[in-house]
């Protein structure tokens, strides 16, 4: 198993429908207007569950709504109607506490998205201490404990602009994780990488997942979707088109959509 | 020979004369020009802290685009962009007396201080707004994604990296400030260009002379302010320049 520094996935998995789900959506809608007038429907009504525990990797072609649906779960993007439930909270409700819920709900950009005059060390401090109110010598010592973990301490006290687009992205992991959230939600997190820093971003989400990480992705990396998803979602129009274990869906697609798109990129 | 020597002498004569006569006047005006030009760098200084401050409240309000809010700053700001600041200068000194409200009768100084301060708040607030702008939506978004709320986002992720970007248009802005003082002098304000006007009537032959040095003393006390904005550029990097216009 070539996955990143060795760790075994020991855990098996039980179906996500024998656990209690973590984040819950129901019937999803999410319309984008323009500002000449023009409004498009990038979320037609999306249902789907995340497990506690499990792996769910979301794909489709672009436009497909994947990066937005992953984007609701967290209230980055506001609904127009459905519901969405994270840890029994329902966060479509008007007085419902997003900054609490996006607390407790890690996320990971395409772009890294680091904190630009801050330094790696201190883009994993500063969340701790704003956010989890952690005394400064605690957040600290988790802090390098993280950047340690995510092999990247040796740049602790470079700026983003210093570090490689993989060394930003370890460090945007590192980052989501000093808050010790109950999920992590990937959007495309390699897409803007060079080839063989790839790899290694990859591997270091395989570790988290073996580790039980409850993880959603975004992703065009199918090859890391067969070896570490516990179930994958197909998107196309803003609408879940299929729904399956890797095995199901690479092998034996239901769907001519699927079929079709998985011909095109594999 | 002997007569063209006469000539050159009688010329160097006349130089001499002509040295030893400005000289004279630079030590008749130099005292009132030196309080006229602190009476210029407090106005300004003044017109520079009020205005910044106010500018920047109204910039960082104006970027988080509250709906009525943002209409309602957006006018102060075109209004007072759109119109000369002579006029306004008038407005403040001399209509708003005539709505015989007892707040509003200023003195030619408050009126001076308000009516600068104001006119420099509607380009720092257009600088403060664009810079917010031009900051990544990727870091309101990082920062919102861990749970950070509107007020923190501000302060700790976006600011610091937005009045880095205004430091370059802001000092280009100071400029055009101090040189705007000069126009505080049709209400009296005693200020250096004033000072100088004063001087022009007691040596009235020297006029371009007098106004020489006056603009002399102006540079002087612009040009590190551009040299500053060069600097700056050259320190943050490339930032879009605001137009003063």
């Amino acid at each position: 198993m070539p996955a990143g520094n060795g760790t075994p996935r020991f855990v098996k998995r039980t179906p996500a429908s024998d656990r209690k789900a973590i984040i819950v959506a129901e019937h999803v809608r999410k319309t984008y207007r323009s500002s000449d007038g023009r409004s498009h429907l990038a979320l037609a009504g999306v249902t789907a569950q995340i497990g506690r525990g499990e792996v769910l990797v979301v794909f489709g072609p672009s436009g497909s709504g994947k990066s937005t649906f992953l984007r609701t779960l967290n209230a980055l993007e506001k609904i127009d109607s459905g519901r969405i439930v994270v840890d029994g909270v329902s966060i479509s409700d008007p007085g419902a506490d997003l900054n609490r819920l996006r607390s407790e709900v890690g996320m990971v950009f395409q772009l890294f998205n680091l904190f630009q005059h801050r330094t790696a060390l201190d883009n994993v401090i500063l969340p701790q201490i704003v956010v989890r109110r952690r005394p400064r010598a605690e957040a600290l010592r988790r802090a390098r404990e993280l950047l340690e973990k995510v092999g990247i301490s040796d740049r602790a006290g470079h700026y983003p602009s210093q570090l490689s687009g993989g060394q930003q992205q370890r460090v945007a992991i590192a980052r989501a994780l000093a808050m010790d959230p109950k999920v992590m939600l990937f959007d495309e997190p390699t897409s803007a990488l060079d080839p063989e820093t790839v790899t290694g971003i990859l591997d270091l989400m395989k570790d988290l997942a073996a580790e039980g990480m409850t993880m959603a992705v975004v992703t065009h990396e199918m090859g890391f979707a067969r070896e570490i998803a516990d179930r994958m979602l197909f998107m196309d129009g803003g609408l879940i088109v299929e729904e399956g274990s890797p095995q199901q869906i690479f092998q034996t697609p239901r769907q001519e959509r699927t079929k079709e798109f998985l011909r095109q990129i594999l | 020979m002997g007569s063209q020597a006469l000539a050159c002498r009688s010329g160097m004569e006349r130089g001499g004369i002509a040295v030893q006569h400005y000289l004279d006047v630079i030590v008749a005006i130099l005292p009132f020009l030196w309080a006229g030009f602190v009476q210029t760098f407090l106005v300004s200084l003044v017109a520079i802290a009020a205005g910044s401050v106010l500018g920047f409240l109204i910039g960082v309000v104006r970027s988080q685009r509250v709906p009525l809010l943002h209409q309602l700053f957006g006018l102060y700001i075109h209004v007072l962009r759109g119109t000369p600041f002579l006029v306004q200068l008038y407005i403040f000194y001399f209509v708003l007396p005539n709505t015989g409200i007892e707040a509003l009768q200023w003195s030619s100084e408050t009126a001076a201080f308000v009516s600068l301060s104001v006119y420099t708040s509607s380009y720092v607030a257009e600088i403060v707004m664009a810079a917010i702008d031009t900051v990544p939506k990727g870091q309101w978004e990082a920062a919102t994604a861990l749970g950070f709320k509107r007020l923190p986002i501000l302060a700790l992720v976006v600011l610091p990296q937005a009045l880095k970007l205004t430091v370059p248009p802001m000092s280009g802005v100071y400029v055009n400030i101090i040189k705007n003082t000069a126009i505080l002098s049709v209400i009296g304000i005693s200020e250096l260009t004033r000072q100088g006007e004063i001087s022009i009537l007691r040596f009235p032959s020297d006029v371009l002379f007098i106004y020489g040095v006056i603009a002399l003393v102006y540079f002087v006390y612009c040009y590190p302010v551009l040299r500053f904005t060069r600097w700056a550029e050259h320190k943050v990097g490339g930032t879009r320049v605001v137009n003063l216009d």
